[in-house]
């Protein structure tokens, strides 16, 4: 390889250069960063969860797989360096059974929406619309996982305040 | 690199309380709206943001009205349905909307004073035409279901379209928004699948 000496990186500079885009390559890296750690998570959830519930997780695995790729793309679309996965992450809490594998299963979407939010926040056009797509898909997830709803997915500033009062329901 | 654990919500409490609560937090939440909304100011189209701002906040309250209508129709699906309308009020309360007096009523056919008070800061003849009448409840529970499961994905596919054209910030409520709904409706019909 003789080349002409960075084209690309030349290419990358004046896309960085456009205004906005760093922060939308900063929402973009963050929202890498959650997909590997969500396929991480599910790394674990499958090895956890309910035979009944393993095709749904199976799925869920495979779905955040693609959107890391297609996050990998976009953040060199937009002239970065895409975060590479760590080794292995830390867990919020442990995953001994079951139960805490849908936990993890639920605060994982939880988590992937909240960078989403940020994303359709950050970008414009197509991949504005990617993300919205990506936050709804985690969303719905979060809510077959838990068997409830939250009123402002991807949202922590709003889902502190009114959902916190939660009374016991017969 | 660690997860950062989010907050944990649960399932709201039932109805009443929530309706009650959702009346009295809607002058705070409001009033934190405007004050939070652009903290750059730097959205040169601020017009066409109020203008989104405001026809999502009547699409939230039109969808409400929907679910008190299936609720004064299907009494016993309040334990299924109350947690979702009370998400809904909340969702029109942040886009700046405001029920208060029809939450409190627990009336399900305040049409006309809340398209009304909707539409009062920027008039828009086309919106204020298409305030309807309470909608037809299909006479079985599972139909009713059906049509608010329809309904809020119909509302959630008019406000993903509608992203392209507003601010980063309420993009950023809209698709929150958005994505609930797709929520709702998964758990308006997860019992026929």
């Amino acid at each position: 390889m003789s080349g002409s000496g960075g084209a690309g990186a030349q290419a990358g500079a004046q896309v960085t250069a456009r205004p906005g885009t760093s922060a939308e390559l900063k929402a973009a890296q963050a929202a890498l960063g959650a997909e590997h750690a969500a396929v991480y998570g599910y790394g674990v959830v499958g090895g956890r969860i309910r035979e009944d519930r393993r095709t749904e997780a199976r799925a869920a695995y495979d779905a955040h797989r693609a959107r890391r790729d297609e996050l990998t793309r976009a953040v060199r679309d937009l002239g970065g360096e895409p975060e590479p996965a760590a080794a292995a992450y830390a867990l919020p809490f442990p995953v001994t059974g079951p139960e805490s594998a849908v936990r993890l299963a639920a605060e994982l979407e939880d988590r992937v929406a909240g960078v989403y939010s940020d994303l359709v926040r950050a970008a414009g056009g197509d991949r504005r619309g990617a993300a919205a797509e990506a936050l709804r898909e985690a969303a719905v997830r979060a809510v077959r996982w838990r068997g409830g709803s939250v009123a402002f997915p991807g949202l922590a500033e709003r889902s502190t305040t009114a959902t916190a009062s939660a009374a016991p329901t017969s | 690199m660690p997860f950062t654990p989010p907050s944990r919500t649960l399932p709201g409490p039932r109805r009443r309380s929530l309706l009650a609560g959702a009346a009295g937090a809607g002058a705070a939440l409001l009033t934190g709206c405007s004050a939070s909304d652009s903290p750059s100011g730097a959205d040169g189209s601020s017009s066409a943001a109020s203008r989104a701002r405001a026809r999502a906040a009547r699409d939230s309250e039109r969808l409400a009205e929907r679910y008190e209508a299936v609720l004064a129709v299907h009494p016993a699906l309040g334990g299924r349905l109350s947690p979702l309308l009370a998400e809904v009020v909340r969702h029109a309360e942040a886009f700046g909307g405001g029920r208060a007096s029809d939450a409190a009523s627990g009336s399900a056919t305040a049409t006309g004073d809340a398209g009304k008070t909707a539409a009062g800061s920027s008039a828009d003849p086309s919106v204020a035409a298409s305030a309807s009448p309470s909608p037809e409840v299909p006479a079985t529970e599972k139909e009713a279901l059906g049509a608010l499961a329809a309904a809020e994905r119909d509302l959630t596919d008019r406000r993903v379209k509608a992203l392209a054209g507003v601010p980063g910030e309420l993009a950023r409520l809209l698709a929150s928004v958005a994505a609930a709904g797709a929520g709702h409706a998964f758990l308006l019909t997860e019992d026929e699948k």
